[in-house]
């Protein structure tokens, strides 16, 4: 068997925008995907409307579309470049259902494409419960006992059968998404309601809980001539009940005999051969009851998903890659293992080390309800650490998962309700467990395995480790304890916390007594070969494998796991920066703890490390590579954190000095930039007090714009309109209040449009990528904005004010590489609202929208190309500026609210989008319905809208009514507005608000009636109703607006969604 | 806690803390193995015997020990090298891998640098070390000095039976003694893993035990349906009468085996073993079958291989290492003989080539 010659050209689908459950793993996969089909060389096309994607980077796939992800806009790229095959099992649930969809519809045989990867037949049986379960049955294993239910009446009966708890998952939703546990009679049908209404076939299985099994996760690939390996064994450290997105897991599995093992083993491979999985890698998990020998199946995933990531950076076996060559034909024997260079891809990876993932969460966004996890993926990211023992992994995890955590801490009593936590599946029970088990010693491990569920072993070890920190308190800190300390996993800021130093004087004794950190190669088999590939960790007081690349290599500090505000975007920078760097002949080493992204590819950097981000592993990393460059503007405000101590110890940053970076950081030093170049800002004070944030407060004039300093996606921003809402805020327990840690008062400038400018600067002269002005107007977070490029609302003369501004602060700052600016527009008066001295969110989507790499550019700065000898710049203004190529780029904002049932989507201050797509068009509306298209908002070509505004908005709506009424609409408007649009001569029906009586607007939006909802709220005085009609809007999939901007584009997008044309271009 | 050194013959000096027996002086031929899993089942593999048995994975003992996991009759490694030995609570029944080292005499040695160790072994090969207490180290380099090297040692007499056993009972954990058997079969045991036994009777194959020092005559003309070579500790090349007996039985009956029993019909059928530089130990072994062009995982535990060069005419290749291209295993239709390098019987290890034993059987009713 070897390569297919019947298919030449490959569409890759890939998973779109990010989402919980769904993150950039997939541009990991997609990205290794179209490589290895390009290797063989195949044409290869890719479809994925996220912009932030390194897959989506012109080159890397022959033809590139950002469009949607929709069977219409696929059929067209069938129509214009020919593709004959479709590779299924890269974009996540997304690209099966879209796969699936494809198949439905018929284009896939109206076409003659071949779906390859998984086909849909296997896609089917895996993904669909019943059959799924049937299916395992068959080969003589068990699933927990369950039933498929299509009605309430089914579930009833159901219940009957299995008891409760009972678990209840939707079919064919991504992460779980609706899944939910039923404890108690009341609870059961509301959940099995919500399940049905989740699940696109309407089908939810009701399951036996298995809450406190272990479980366990078999990554498996298996090729078309029936050989089969386990690429990864995984344990989950949390039990089941938590959805192993959510859980702290670790790799291999640790308290398995081989026995038991053995049998995962083969039940894992006898799956895949009775769904027929067949070219490809699969995910199977498994329960087990402790202490016992039963051994539950619990799903399987046909294709590439978030563990295959983790499994391929936990192994260093580059799964995406092999799963894209079994695809095309290949065998696992015929292709080679490119780590070592001499083993074969049908060998199965040996670990000599232990690979902890901790997940990332964002509780302060996206509080937990009563504060546990469920079956529902809830994290946003996740960090990786390899260690040699479970201490190292875990502390190093934690420690990587950048939560403020110094690794396995105590919790203060006070401030946590540890007993609380250790009963329920919270991300701080793992903590809780700790805090118990240091205070009472081993005799409490039986007690707290009971409770929690956590393994004796993972407890045992978790003991070890208060019985380190008792010693770091009690004994003196000798060479010999600071090297076991180390071993452990230990920061020195947490090592000098427990004995009574400072970090300085415990880094001082590791260099006086020569202990450093000592690197390891990851190389899939235990040192039985010599690995080639440079991928590694590092550890203490064992031989030291790596020899240094020297002076001359520049370290890359990425971006760490995926937050809100701070994700993929970044590792893109991060892996194109590393990518040119190579390109010019320069050796790069990656450091990064996020086992999702492309940036830890093994084959993007001349060295990879897998590490927590921090000051202190960085300086270990230069001192064994010997080398002094670092890159820091590139990973987002995690590299900048760490940039002072890093030059402390002589670290040369690349670019932009420090004392630029704290120019722009630093809210005194800034203003007084602003004041010595003759530029403008809103007025802004600080607040170390209750009393002054009243004071400040009122100089400034309501409303203002509150929060604390030194915060990224804008945690914890609030607006206040007036002194009650500043006693709001301050109500909130998030805000701790000091001289060190002030709270920002800044004027609010209410319905200005905002700007974001990226620029690369060399010192002299600007280019600017790019200005995207935000659809929504001020006061919602410029990452949760939608904004277009170019800006389409603004006057010449504010733009080029801008481009002047730009170029003024460039130079002052001495900026060299890359620089964001936001602005703000109000009355004609331009603002200047921050600027970051780093690469910010928007510039990859600038870059693919420009047709401008501007990271290149800003690599080819620092080696010393200035802007003008590269052509960029004009020498007379030293301003230059990219073109969006297709005429229109708009970039939407995508959120994953439908995850949290409480939280309510309304936009403010504070980020909270996951993800972002772009629409691409030669007019506005044409990007505008693309952008709506791929954030998965269904705008309607037909039917009925909803408008209800604020007084404010009367005036600008009434042209976009009567718009949508010529395109065939029918308008239904609450009394005011509705007054407002007979005044104008706009017919409409009025409904009622929620206040006035049923049924109401809310009633016609649950019964389906209205196809798309305009709904400005009433600014401060935003009513319960307004959020009602927004929360069940977004229930229900129903595409609601909250701006007349928005709405306004939303009449363009119908108007070219209604021809019908859907046009795809490629970039 | 004793500590303790783990010394080289080359040279290196590690040290560590010594678990199991803490005052014996422990010398043999120093292998690491890769299995994640499985410890018990390595340390109680007769082929084993006379070698100190390095684990490649770090955390070792934490899932404990249970007695029906044994491949013999107890521990046969000559003692175990970890980074980090388990210490913690264990599943109810199970000890903890420190109690049976120590009720079995056998030494221990944890953290040292099992992966420089490694790297060590891959690069300069499989020799000779010694595990010492502390107190004790002024015997050691003289020790460890006059220790054989592992071609110079019988290591199998001690692990095997001195005569024919009929119908051996397997522990708890196994497969019982077929009731109404299809085949007896010879089976030479050479320090045979339980496993071996436990396969044949799942397929209704009645065994007798022969002992290692066997004679054709005491397999030829018994009604037997195969002769089968089992597993085995050390130099294949050491064992010329073996060689001899089994060359007088092939063509008259079917001969198969396993591991060392592949060596020796290597050598009955005129080729000849060398030693590898540090063998294959693992769980993870790729062999690809080059009849069906397809691969699956192995378990593998060998530091000798049939030189396939000196593979005779007729003979032909059954499965070769996916990884190295090294003879996994051989066959002559003509002389009905059959056998591989590997271990189709796992424990520890993957099942993937449990159909061997048919394909034996096969040959067999062929």
């Amino acid at each position: 068997m070897s390569r297919r010659n019947d298919i030449r050209h490959i569409l890759v689908i890939g998973s779109g925008p990010i989402v919980i459950g769904q993150a950039c793993e997939f541009d990991y996969s997609g990205n290794q995907a179209v490589k290895a089909l390009k290797e063989e060389g195949y044409e290869v096309s890719l479809i994925n409307p996220n912009p932030a994607t390194v897959m989506t980077t012109p080159g890397v796939a022959d033809h590139i579309f950002l469009e949607p992800l929709k069977p219409e806009y696929v059929e067209r790229i069938f129509q214009q470049v020919g593709p004959d095959a479709i590779l299924s099992t890269m974009g996540g649930q997304t690209g099966l259902n879209l796969t699936m969809e494809l198949e439905r519809l018929g284009l896939l045989e109206k076409y003659g494409v071949k779906v390859i990867g998984a086909s849909t037949e296997s896609i089917e049986r895996a993904e669909d419960r019943g059959r799924f379960k049937e299916t395992v049955e068959d080969l003589g294993l068990e699933c927990a006992r369950s039933r498929v239910v299509h009605s309430l009446d089914e579930a009833e009966a159901a219940k009957d059968f299995i008891g409760l708890p009972v678990i209840i998952r939707p079919s064919f939703t991504l992460g779980g998404m609706g899944g939910s546990i039923a404890e108690s009679e009341e609870d059961f049908l509301p959940l099995v309601e919500k399940a049905l209404e989740m699940s696109p076939t309407h089908e939810a299985l009701l399951e036996e809980s298995l809450i406190g099994w272990k479980e366990f996760e078999m990554e498996v690939m298996r090729d078309r001539n029936d050989n089969a390996i386990i690429v990864c064994s995984i344990e989950n450290v949390d039990p089941m009940g938590v959805h192993t997105g959510d859980s702290i897991t670790v790799a291999p599995i640790q308290t398995l005999s081989d026995r038991q093992y053995q049998r995962m083993r083969d039940a894992s491979i006898d799956i895949l051969r009775a769904v027929g999985v067949d070219c490809g890698g699969s995910n199977v998990q498994f329960a087990m009851k402790p202490d016992s020998d039963r051994m539950v199946v619990i799903e399987m995933n046909p294709r590439v998903s978030r563990s295959s990531a983790l499994a391929s950076k936990a192994t260093g076996f580059p799964i995406a890659r092999i799963s894209a060559k079994l695809a095309v034909g290949y065998t696992l024997d015929e292709v080679m293992n490119e780590i070592t260079g001499q083993s074969a891809s049908c060998f199965e990876p040996a670990l000599d080390y232990v690979a902890v993932k901790v997940p990332r969460f964002e509780l302060e966004k996206f509080p937990l309800p009563s504060s546990a996890l469920g079956t529902q993926m809830r994290s946003v990211g996740e960090a990786l650490a390899l260690g040699r023992n479970m201490c190292e992994g875990l502390n190093k995890a934690i420690r990587a998962s950048e939560r403020k955590l110094e690794g396995l801490v105590e919790l203060d009593r006070r401030t946590n309700d540890v007993d609380t936590l250790l009963r329920s599946a919270h991300p701080l029970r793992l903590l809780a467990a700790y805090t118990v088990i240091c205070e009472k010693g081993e005799s409490c491990l039986e007690e707290i395995g009971r409770l929690t569920g956590f393994d004796r072993f993972f407890l045992s070890s978790l003991y070890e480790q208060s019985l380190m920190d008792r010693r770091l308190r009690t004994e003196e800190l000798t060479a010999k304890l600071l090297l076991e300390a180390k071993g452990f996993g230990m920061s020195d800021r947490r090592i000098a916390c427990l004995s009574g130093k400072g970090e300085d004087e415990v880094a001082r004794l590791g260099d006086e007594e020569d202990i450093h950190a000592c690197v390891h190669f990851v190389d899939t088999c235990a040192g039985e070969f010599k690995a080639l590939t440079p991928y590694c960790y590092t550890t203490y007081g064992e031989e030291d494998e790596g020899e240094g690349l020297g002076e001359d290599a520049v370290i890359i500090v990425a971006s760490g796991p995926n937050r809100i505000g701070q994700g993929l975007e970044f590792d893109t920078c991060c892996t194109l920066a590393s990518l040119a760097l190579r390109a010019h002949g320069h050796k790069t080493v990656m450091v990064n703890s996020n086992p999702e992204t492309v940036s830890t590819d093994f084959n993007i950097s001349d060295r990879l490390y897998i590490s927590p981000l921090n000051a202190e592993e960085v300086i270990e990393i230069m001192r064994k590579e010997g080398c002094r460059k670092v890159i820091v503007q590139l990973g987002g405000q995690t590299p900048l954190n760490m940039a002072q101590r890093l030059e402390e110890c002589g670290a040369e940053i690349v670019g932009t000095s420090l004392e630029g970076i704290d120019e722009t950081e630093d809210r005194g030093l800034f203003s007084a930039l602003v004041r010595r170049l003759g530029l403008r800002q809103p007025e802004n004070r600080m607040a170390s007090c209750e009393e002054e944030v009243y004071e400040k407060a009122r100089e400034i004039g309501f409303p203002v714009l509150l929060r604390p300093s030194f915060v990224l996606g804008g945690r914890s921003m609030f607006i206040a309109y007036d002194e009650d809402g500043l006693k709001d805020f301050l109500a909130n327990g998030n805000v701790t209040l000091s001289k060190d840690s002030p709270v920002l008062v800044d004027q609010f400038l209410e319905d200005a449009f905002e700007y974001d400018l990226d620029a690369v600067c060399d010192g002299e002269s600007v280019y600017i990528g790019g200005i995207l002005q935000h659809i929504e107007a001020a006061g919602i977070h410029s990452g949760d904005s939608a904004a277009v490029f170019p800006p389409y609302k603004s006057k010449p003369e504010i733009l080029e004010q801008m481009r002047q501004w730009t170029l003024k602060i460039a130079r002052e700052l001495n900026v060299r590489g890359m620089m964001n600016i936001q602005f703000a527009e109000k009355d004609g008066k331009l603002y200047i609202i921050e600027v970051n001295p780093r690469a910010s969110r928007t510039v990859p989507f600038i870059s693919k929208a420009s047709g401008v790499n501007l990271i290149e550019k800003a690599v080819k700065v620092w080696l010393g190309e200035s802007l003008v000898s590269q052509g960029l710049v004009d020498p007379k203004t030293n301003i230059g500026e990219g073109r969006c190529h297709t005429g229109w780029a708009i970039k939407e904002a995508v959120f994953s609210f439908d995850r949290f049932v409480n939280v309510d989507p309304q936009l403010g201050p504070e980020m909270r989008s996951t993800g972002e797509v772009v629409g691409l068009g030669r007019s506005f509306g044409e990007a505008y319905a693309k952008s709506q298209a791929g954030a998965g908002n269904r705008l309607p070509t037909s039917g009925r809208v909803v408008i209800s505004v604020n007084r404010k908005d009367r005036k600008t709506i009434v042209p976009i009514a009567k718009a949508l009424q010529e395109l065939g609409f029918s308008i239904l408007a609450t009394r005011g507005t509705a007054r407002d649009l007979f005044d104008e001569g706009v017919l409409c029906d009025v409904v009622l608000k929620v206040h006035e009586g049923r049924p109401n607007i809310v009633d016609m939006i649950r019964a389906h009636k209205v196809d798309l909802v305009i709904n400005t709220p009433m600014g401060f005085h935003a009513t319960k109703s307004d959020d009602d009609i927004r929360t069940e809007a977004m229930r229900n999939k129903i595409p609601y607006t909250t701006t007349t901007s928005a709405a306004s584009a939303a009449v363009d997008a119908i108007r070219y969604l209604q021809r019908q044309e859907y046009i795809v271009r490629e970039i | 806690m004793q500590q303790g050194y783990l010394i080289l013959s080359s040279g290196e000096v590690f040290k560590g803390r010594l678990f199991g027996s803490t005052t014996a002086m422990t010398a043999g031929e120093l292998v690491f193995n890769t299995s994640m899993s499985g410890y018990p089942e390595i340390l109680t593999d007769p082929s084993y015997n006379g070698q100190i048995v390095l684990f490649t994975y770090p955390l070792i003992g934490n899932y404990g020990w249970d007695g029906t996991w044994s491949e013999s009759g107890g521990i046969k490694a000559s003692a175990a090298v970890v980074k980090r030995l388990y210490r913690g609570p264990l599943p109810p029944g199970r000890m903890s891998l420190d109690e049976v080292l120590c009720q079995a005499g056998v030494a221990g040695i944890e953290g040292v640098d099992t992966r420089a160790l490694t790297l060590s072994i891959r690069d300069k090969g499989a020799r000779n070390a010694v595990i010492c207490p502390e107190d004790r180290l002024d015997e050691a380099s003289s020790f460890l000095a006059s220790f054989p090297d592992i071609t110079q040692r019988d290591l199998i007499a001690s692990v095997a039976v001195t005569e024919r056993v009929r119908d051996p009972e397997l522990p708890e954990g196994f497969a019982k003694v077929p009731a109404s058997a299809r085949h007896r079969i010879a089976l030479v045991d050479f320090g045979i893993k339980t496993s071996i036994i436990s396969c044949f009777y799942e397929r209704g194959v009645a065994v007798d035990l022969l002992p290692p020092d066997f004679k054709a005559e005491d397999v030829l003309g018994k009604g037997y349906g195969m002769l089968f070579l089992s597993n085995g500790p050390g130099d294949p090349a050491r064992l010329t009468d073996q060689v001899a007996q089994v060359a007088r039985c092939i063509t008259k009956i079917p001969v198969c085996g396993i591991c060392l029993g592949h060596q020796l019909i290597t050598w009955a059928l005129g080729g000849r073993t060398v030693k590898m530089v540090y063998g294959h130990h693992g769980g993870n072994q790729p062999v690809k079958d080059l009849d069906t062009g397809k691969s699956f995982v192995s378990a593998q535990n060998h530091n000798y291989m049939s030189d396939m060069d000196s593979l005779p005419k007729g003979v032909r290749l059954w499965f070769t290492n996916a990884n190295d291209g090294t003879v996994e295993g051989i066959y002559d239709e003509e002389r009905r003989v059959r056998s591989v390098q590997f271990h189709p019987e796992a424990c520890p290890g993957p099942h993937d080539g449990r159909w061997i034993f048919d394909a034996f059987i096969k040959e067999m009713e062929r």
